[in-house]
């Protein structure tokens, strides 16, 4: 562990619908129908906020995967969700993913500055752009843009937004004649009390950390290592610099998969029941997914070949997360795992996200070494399944990091935009 | 004729007045009127006012918010895409319990227009888009429909012992070919409370040509539908279904609501609050999909543990 840090860590809730495993929606104290439910996502909020955590934040793509095993396909639309959820919390901050690829960027700016407005400044936007053929059939197209596309349409749709957030407050007409966008006109809302919506970016691919370090207020990121978050950290931070910005203003929060328990031993008893409880056929579709290359087709019990991981066979049509592939081969290499074991050891995550079995106490520890050590300002914490693990969380994970000086004990600031700002500054910025 | 049921219709800063006063909040969610109009200024040609919100933004807020109110959002397909109106929809009529529904009209008069010829959904700049019309707008109804049934709320089964939550079988594509191309299917199902009203509002000014109402509207308002909308002040009409009362934009709310109060105690006919606006309006469900509509995934089959 490096010198201690001042000021505390942020934390978020990545609130996969019913949690990140797909178990989640057999838990005896869940409906069938509680991922639609008001009552249930009124007490997503209300636990958030019982906790003092600085945001919740909630997925999204415009299309529909197969639910049949699994809550985490269906997506209420999240300015909605959250905008009802706002409406039954005071404090905790609300961040939804929409899509620069499959919005207008005027229908989102009103929306979104409407939303943040009647939530009392506590709105944020995670950008994101979209992939793949079945998202674009929604929309009339036969498939979207190819990657380095839609990274330059979401650089302008940004800019247009901002712009549109901007005019809210001068009254002054946006002109805009871009590349992909020509917008003449103002919005009529009015600023929020935090101005406009917060920004945040997700995803780690090089065009991904270049707008996120020009105009990304928070970054949920996905790092399996310590080491590789400690360089994104920073590659990200000196992004922001470069743009003019001050290191501080651009928050960075992977995600962390949890599973936690009274115990070590109940931790694992609880993930093992979950994993198995799930459907057997998941794993070997995420990881051909995840690494663009057909799982099937590997050797169980060898180790994986280098020219697998070397590239997705076709950079311009892999429909993944460069991102989340960077951080599985990394992870990969490290550990020089068979397919088998790999697949046991991550089962089917879901992503390129980092998982963690054990106590509130030993999450604590990890949070403190990876806060600490200048991998983090915070985490994104994705529970197994939310009812139960959310307030775990809240009640007894929250009051450890507080004994520690880690986390504040109530909230102090009244807005999203305050409650990243006031999370620990970036460690030696001098070095970056 | 029966005596005909109140409405309300608000405009852009009456929005803003309504979520930003508890206790007019309280008083609206008592009310006994069918639905209120959230932002009829965007979509009755009006020019726009000073202020606004988004209507589904304030849907959302009133979902959580209140408990009775029952509501329509005005939406227009000039910058919004039926896909993402249909999300927006299902979204709120699950958690305000099918006490809302959406109100069509052409165009939308605090957006920019798209470029020429795709003024709707083309400013998103995909190189897609559609005129600026009734016929777009009635399409985008159709699709709004369309999408939200496609994933019927009653296949969601939560059968432990098979390890299925939901019989995604059941669930279909849109396959919507009008002004839109939409394959569908809805990321979220149907509300329980069934498909969501789809009102339309017709106009006296209109962009384009006239088209007849489309039978998927639940709801017609305008000039010359069933459902009159009526300026505040201004003198009932004789022969309708409803009456919506349309505040100025330097009326208040609060006026309006008197004046709703007054004419329900004069005798316009009270709908009492709570409940499914569908139920509230004596309307059927809507019509279902074709069974010969395409299945969007296998037929779910029972999981073994690993």
């Amino acid at each position: 562990m490096t010198d201690r840090r001042p000021g505390h860590v942020l934390l978020g809730i990545n609130v996969l619908v019913l949690g990140y495993l797909p178990a989640a929606w057999q838990s005896p104290l869940l409906k069938k129908d509680s991922f639609v439910d008001p009552g249930y996502w009124a007490e997503i909020g209300r636990t958030a906020e019982r906790g003092t955590l600085d945001a919740i934040f909630l997925a999204d793509g415009p299309l529909l995967t197969d639910p049949a095993y699994d809550a985490n396909p269906v997506r209420l639309e999240p300015t909605v969700n959250w905008g009802q959820v706002a409406a039954v919390t005071e404090h905790v901050g609300l961040v939804a993913t929409a899509s620069t690829t499959f919005n207008d960027p005027f229908e989102l700016a009103e929306r979104l500055l409407s939303w943040d407005n009647l939530t009392g400044g506590r709105a944020a936007w995670n950008l994101v752009t979209t992939r793949g053929a079945a998202a674009a059939r929604n929309f009339g197209l036969p498939d979207v843009p190819l990657r380095e596309d839609r990274y330059e349409r979401a650089s302008e749709f940004v800019d247009v937004v901002r712009a549109l957030w901007a005019s809210a407050a001068t009254g002054d007409e946006v002109r805009h004649h871009g590349e992909f966008f020509d917008v003449e006109g103002r919005l009529r809302v009015p600023p929020s009390r935090q101005g406009h919506p917060v920004l945040f970016q997700a995803g780690g691919s090089p065009k991904g950390r270049a707008l996120a370090g020009r105009v990304a207020e928070g970054v949920f990121a996905a790092e399996l290592t310590k080491d590789q978050a400690i360089e994104h950290y920073r590659l990200v931070k000196r992004l922001a610099r470069d743009n003019g910005r001050s290191p501080d203003e651009v928050k960075i929060l992977p995600g962390l998969l949890l599973s936690l328990g009274s115990t070590e031993d109940e931790a694992r008893r609880r993930s093992d029941e979950l994993h198995d409880a799930g459907p057997a056929s998941y794993s070997l579709q995420w990881l051909s997914q995840a690494i663009g290359y057909d799982a099937s087709k590997l050797e169980l019990d060898e180790p994986f070949p280098e020219d697998v991981l070397a590239a997705p066979s076709d950079p311009q049509t892999f429909q993944g997360s460069l991102g989340f592939r960077e951080s599985i081969v990394a992870q990969i290499r490290r550990t020089k795992p068979t397919v088998r074991e790999y697949l046991k050891q991550t089962r089917y995550t879901g992503s390129g996200h980092a998982g963690f079995v054990g106590t509130p106490e030993q999450l604590a520890d990890h949070i403190e070494d990876w806060f600490h050590s200048g991998a983090i300002d915070g985490f994104n914490l994705q529970p197994d399944v939310l009812v139960d693990g959310l307030p775990v969380i809240a009640d007894e994970l929250v009051p450890i990091l507080r004994k520690r000086g880690l986390y504040r004990h109530e909230y102090e600031t009244d807005t999203l935009r305050g409650h990243l700002l006031a999370g620990s500054p970036t460690p030696s910025p001098e070095t970056l | 004729m029966p005596t005909p049921y109140l409405a309300l219709a608000l405009a852009g800063p009456h929005l803003l007045e309504l979520t930003g006063d508890p206790a007019l909040l309280a008083r609206w969610d008592d009310l006994p009127v069918a639905f209120t109009v959230l932002g009829i200024d965007r979509i009755d040609a009006s020019s726009p006012a000073a202020t606004t919100l988004d209507a589904s933004s304030v849907g959302a807020a009133l979902a959580g918010r209140t408990a009775r109110g029952r509501f329509l959002v005005a939406a227009s397909p000039q910058r919004d895409h039926p896909y993402n109106l249909a999300r927006r929809v299902a979204s709120l009529g699950h958690l305000s319990g099918g006490r809302s529904g959406v109100l069509l009209g052409t165009a939308d008069a605090y957006a920019p227009p798209g470029p020429e010829g795709a003024e709707a959904w083309g400013g998103a700049g995909l190189g897609v888009g559609a005129p600026l019309t009734e016929a777009t707008a009635h399409d985008a109804g159709r699709a709004v429909r369309k999408l939200e049934q496609t994933w019927p709320y009653d296949a969601i089964v939560g059968d432990r012992a098979a390890k299925i939550l939901v019989q995604s079988g059941r669930i279909v594509h849109a396959d919507h070919e009008g002004a839109y191309s939409i394959a569908g299917p809805l990321n979220a199902p149907e509300p329980a409370t069934g498909a969501s009203v789809v009102g339309w509002l017709a106009s006296a000014s209109t962009v384009g040509p006239a088209a007849a109402p489309d039978p998927v509207f639940d709801l017609v308002l305008g000039p010359d539908g069933p459902v009159a909308v009526v300026p505040l002040g201004d003198e009932l009409p004789d022969g309708v279904d409803g009456i919506v009362l349309r505040p100025s934009a330097d009326q208040s709310v609060a006026e309006l609501l008197d004046t709703a109060t007054r004419l329900l105690a004069d005798g316009l006919r009270p709908v009492e609050p709570g409940g499914p606006l569908r139920a509230a309006l004596g309307l059927a469900a809507a019509a279902p999909l074709p069974s010969t509509s395409r299945a969007a995934f296998p037929v779910p089959q029972p999981q073994q543990s690993l």
